[in-house]
């Protein structure tokens, strides 16, 4: 098994990842910089998490040390089309490319997010399929074999995972004002059925030995478990933050409502 | 103050039903919890996976691991608002959460453990006592939850 070719696609495809990846970062410092140069307050929690977010990318790219086999690579799998999307819908990153672009670029971003295909790519079933059947492909069928062994299908199929990972982080707990925002049952139910899937694929992977390209049966159930905790916990979180973001505004509406109750009560007092 | 304190306590937009929602999310919660550390990690007695495991039995465990942990989140978020709200009905959340425990307990023990075969309580050991004290323990806890529900229970708001 070649790790050298683990992530993205031969030697010194990592390397140009790593460099898009601080190009990001860079964009990111600037576009914070612009507005605070406006005198306009950017949360640090959303620069910290697009930091965090880009840093796992850059782990999830780089080849996992040989002796990790398998479960390095789950570990991988994990950050890049999990954890990264996660800290990288929080970071808001469209909503300030549309504060801090000229109004050129905004103009084609405007068109981009509003545009049939970005609203149907929204919606729960796609988010779902598009999410789910991207690692039922990669690990159940030869497409893990062959991506070992072409660069380019490896490259294509963490495009996939990755994108798909982040269309799901968006749905469920993105700070950007896409189009309308997903009731939090709709969010809630996608979120079970995605981990259920999850889990069902580990116990899969662990129960019938796949990939089998993968190594030996204990590096492989070693690394399906891997899949199904870490996966757990990576889902537990995104249960928080889905809840939390509900608990906020529910609370604000409760605090609006207890306003007008005190409005109208010294007004009939 | 004191008008506008009575008059938020006693809308009417949350009923007891929010109480017994979230006692039966946490109940599930607590229960697939204390079966994923207590059995799972802690006393190993129970398997991550066992060779008679069949596709079914996968997909139910895949709901239950995920379901569990999600109505423990999802019910202790809902039990703050009932805090914040001032509209939690205590009795009806034991109702709840013994109701939500007791039934998740007996469908992991009957549905999952005997008839899905996901794995045992415990190995090279009878089960039978297992077994019984596993689903007896399900049981009880549910017909308790089921009394507690029938049980009159008054809001806080309007004590």
């Amino acid at each position: 098994m070649n790790h050298s070719g683990e992530v993205g696609g031969g030697p010194g495809s990592g390397f140009w990842i790593l460099n898009l990846l601080l190009i990001a970062a860079a964009g990111y410092a600037v576009g914070v910089l612009r507005l605070s140069a406006r005198g306009v307050h950017w949360p640090v929690t959303r620069s910290v998490c697009a930091a965090a977010g880009l840093c796992c990318m850059a782990i999830a790219v780089l080849p996992p040390p040989p002796a990790t086999g398998f479960s390095g690579h789950v570990v991988g799998h994990l950050l890049m089309a999990m954890l990264a999307p996660m800290l990288l819908a929080l970071s808001a990153p469209i909503t300030l490319a549309l504060r801090t672009t000229p109004a050129k670029v905004r103009r084609v971003l405007l068109s981009v997010l509003h545009s049939q295909l970005s609203r149907s790519a929204m919606t729960a079933p796609v988010v779902l399929v598009l999410n789910v059947s991207g690692a039922y492909v990669y690990y159940l069928t030869p497409l893990y074999d062959i991506a070992h062994r072409q660069p380019w299908v490896q490259g294509v199929a963490h495009l996939h995972m990755f994108l798909a990972g982040c269309l799901f982080s968006w749905f469920l707990i993105g700070r950007d004002p896409l189009t309308k925002r997903p009731p939090v049952r709709t969010r809630l139910i996608v979120l079970l059925l995605a981990a259920a899937s999850h889990d069902f694929l580990a116990k899969t992977l662990y129960a019938q030995q796949l990939p089998a390209a993968a190594g030996t049966p204990d590096e492989i159930q070693m690394g399906a478990q891997i899949m199904y905790y870490g996966g757990t916990t990576i889902e537990i979180l995104f249960a928080i933050l889905v809840m939390t973001s509900w608990y906020q505004r529910s609370g604000r509406q409760l605090a609006r409502e207890r306003r007008q109750r005190l409005r109208t009560a010294t007004q009939v007092g | 103050m004191m008008a506008v304190e009575r008059s938020s306590r006693s809308a009417p937009s949350v009923g007891t039903g929010r109480s017994i929602t979230a006692g039966v999310l946490m109940g599930v919660g607590v229960a697939a919890f204390i079966d994923e550390t207590v059995f799972h990690q802690l006393l190993h007695w129970h398997h991550f996976y066992d060779k008679s495991t069949a596709e079914i039995g996968l997909v139910s465990d895949g709901f239950f691991h995920a379901g569990g942990w999600l109505a423990m989140v999802v019910g202790l978020f809902l039990f703050a608002d009932l805090q914040r709200r001032r509209a939690t009905v205590p009795r009806r959340v034991w109702a709840g959460g013994l109701i939500g425990w007791g039934g998740f307990q007996l469908y992991d023990g009957l549905i999952q453990h005997k008839v899905f075969g996901l794995h045992q309580i415990r190995y090279e050991v009878d089960l039978t006592v297992y077994d019984l004290a596993w689903n007896i323990s399900g049981a009880v806890g549910l017909i308790a939850g089921v009394v507690l529900l029938a049980g009159r229970a008054r809001p806080v708001s309007a004590r």
